[in-house]
């Protein structure tokens, strides 16, 4: 008796914590989505109108009228696969170099220290040498200066994330092939992509969300012409007079594909979070 | 044959060599030359030359830079403190594999995909102190809501505040990874021994969860602290120097002013307290699993 009311308390305890969780996390994109259909004289009333009365989408048509969205929408998808594609291309060739070269513990714990710490270090320090080099090669305000930027963040971490990987696979899945003749590129192509294709998921889909989502290199390195998605957000921040609306529109663009995409891939995307810290 | 295949394996590695030598090694050693040259782009094209430790002094001495260095502690060890404690009770309230936990999990992530320039965005929306929906909602319970971002004090909890939403569920996901982790039996027996709950947490659960929750702590810690996109956004530094980080004061001095000898300079200073704290949290979690 005594102890089915302490179960009870703990179960409607545990309930009112996760709903209070969940309204903290979806009101807040709910108001987003309700700001970006509200008409811009509603922003200024007062008493606030939190319900429009009427639904718009003008701020959308607005965002899509001039080419400058759009070509930010562009920029960031071209910059985010290239990026991917290159990342996984060679990290994960690299990885697996650096998995069965031969070297021993030490210097393989090392090596994984070095990549973790180019993740972690204060990354702004590159900042301005990324845009004198992007300078003399003549490839600021290009979205080549933004993927080469990027590259150098995401090479290194799914180097760091396939090797954690590969390292873990027992050696023996690879040695029957040898026996057989069977040459570096054919294990790789035959064993390793195949036993290790969640983790290139993962790797690509991290990849990609990183890419998108980022905005201190993509700033330093273009301005108008390479403009990309995080910068159009940001920029309605300098704007006088905020165009609400449209900042709100501006961010949904933003936004929506890549919620959409984490619960498509949602499996691989909490399987490369959660590797990097589980297995060191 | 071992000889053949030592090439092939270099091979495979020498493009992430030339990346990282490339983008990481060289551009750093160049950030640390110019961070000993007298380089303002507004007047020059290339560095002026050698000038000692002159930016090194102007940064250690200007109450800008201090400024940023306390707000981007502040920042960083309240923000941490709440995502690291929520992250543990909300993973294990949502332990299990029942399709209403399952579904509970997905939408607590997704602040985590949202981009941190987005939702800096999206909280300034909700701070905004007149047509916001947080101050309306306090009306609505009577208390009359702060100028959550013209006001110093507040701008800088309104940062705290978007940090734990956007980084919480991070803990989460780590945390619910590491509780699957520990043997079922482990658990069992304990149970079985009429471990209370609690007892059990502590016991069997916590040992293994802490070097866990180190490696979660870093990995939280740097991401904050270099945290400056949903600054942007949020607050922009303001009102005044008020929510200045140190990576958005490093990244106004170099690529808006142009200093870049004094922005290198900030940024080695700030890096050589990072490489301190990074190898304390390594040596910890060394020494914990020993």
């Amino acid at each position: 008796m005594k102890i089915s009311t302490k179960i009870n308390i703990l179960s409607i305890l545990r309930w009112l914590i996760l709903s209070a969780a969940l309204i903290v996390v979806v009101i807040p994109l709910i108001y987003l989505v309700i700001n970006s259909l509200k008409l811009p004289k509603e922003f200024l009333s007062v008493p606030p109108i939190i319900f429009p009365t009427e639904i718009t989408f003008e701020h959308f048509d607005k965002a899509f009228s001039g080419k400058k969205t759009l070509r930010a929408l562009v920029n960031s998808l071209l910059v985010s696969s290239i990026t991917t594609i290159i990342t996984v291309f060679f990290a994960t060739l690299s990885a697996y170099g650096l998995a069965r070269i031969g070297f021993n513990a030490r210097i393989l714990g090392l090596i994984i220290i070095l990549f973790l710490l180019i993740r972690y270090y204060p990354r702004v320090t590159t900042v301005i040498p990324y845009f004198v080099i992007m300078k003399n090669l003549g490839l600021l305000d290009t979205i080549w200066a933004i993927i080469i930027g990027h590259l150098g963040i995401t090479i290194p971490f799914v180097t760091w994330l396939m090797l954690v990987i590969i390292n873990d696979l027992p050696k023996e899945i690879e040695e029957s092939a040898m026996i057989e003749g069977a040459s570096v590129r054919q294990r790789f192509i035959y064993i390793i992509v195949p036993i290790t294709s969640p983790g290139i998921a993962a790797s690509a889909i991290l990849t990609a969300f990183l890419s998108w989502n980022e905005f201190l290199i993509a700033s330093s390195v273009a301005r108008r012409k390479a403009s990309v998605l995080s910068m159009s957000v940001a920029s309605y921040v300098t704007d006088k007079g905020i165009l609400w609306g449209q900042m709100a529109a501006m961010s949904i663009i933003m936004i929506l594909p890549m919620i959409l995409f984490a619960l498509f891939v949602q499996k691989y995307l909490i399987r490369g979070i959660t590797l990097g810290a589980v297995k060191q | 044959m071992k000889n053949k295949e030592w090439k092939s394996y270099s091979i495979l590695i020498s493009p992430t060599v030339i990346f990282v030598i490339f983008l990481q090694f060289y551009p750093l050693a160049y950030s640390f030359y110019i961070s000993f040259q007298e380089w303002a782009l507004t007047s020059s094209q290339i560095p002026q030359g050698f000038n000692y430790l002159k930016n090194y002094n102007d940064i250690l001495n200007d109450s800008v830079f201090h400024r940023a260095v306390k707000n981007s502690l502040i920042i960083t060890i309240t923000s941490v403190f709440f995502q690291i404690v929520l992250g543990v009770i909300l993973a294990y309230l949502t332990i299990g594999s029942t399709w209403t936990i399952r579904f509970i999990r997905t939408i607590l992530i997704l602040p985590m995909v949202i981009a941190p320039v987005a939702a800096g965005t999206l909280w300034r929306m909700l701070f905004n102190s007149r047509s916001g929906l947080i101050n309306h909602l306090l009306i609505k319970v009577g208390i009359v809501g702060p100028e959550w971002l013209s006001d110093q004090t507040w701008a800088v909890i309104s940062v705290i505040i978007l940090d734990i939403w956007q980084a919480t569920p991070f803990v989460l996901l780590v945390v619910v990874a590491g509780i699957s982790s520990i043997p079922k039996d482990f658990q069992e027996s304990a149970s079985i021994d009429g471990a209370s709950r609690f007892q059990t947490f502590l016991r069997i659960d916590l040992p293994i969860l802490v070097p866990l929750l180190l490696i979660v702590f870093l990995f939280r810690f740097m991401d904050s602290l270099l945290n400056m996109d949903s600054v942007y956004s949020l607050t922009f530094g303001g009102p005044g120097y008020g929510t200045y980080t140190l990576t958005f004061y490093i990244y106004t001095l170099g690529l808006r002013n142009f200093n870049f000898g004094d922005a290198s300079a900030a940024s080695w200073i700030f890096m050589f307290f990072s490489i301190i704290f990074i190898s304390l949290i390594f040596y910890l979690q060394k020494k914990y699993e020993n």
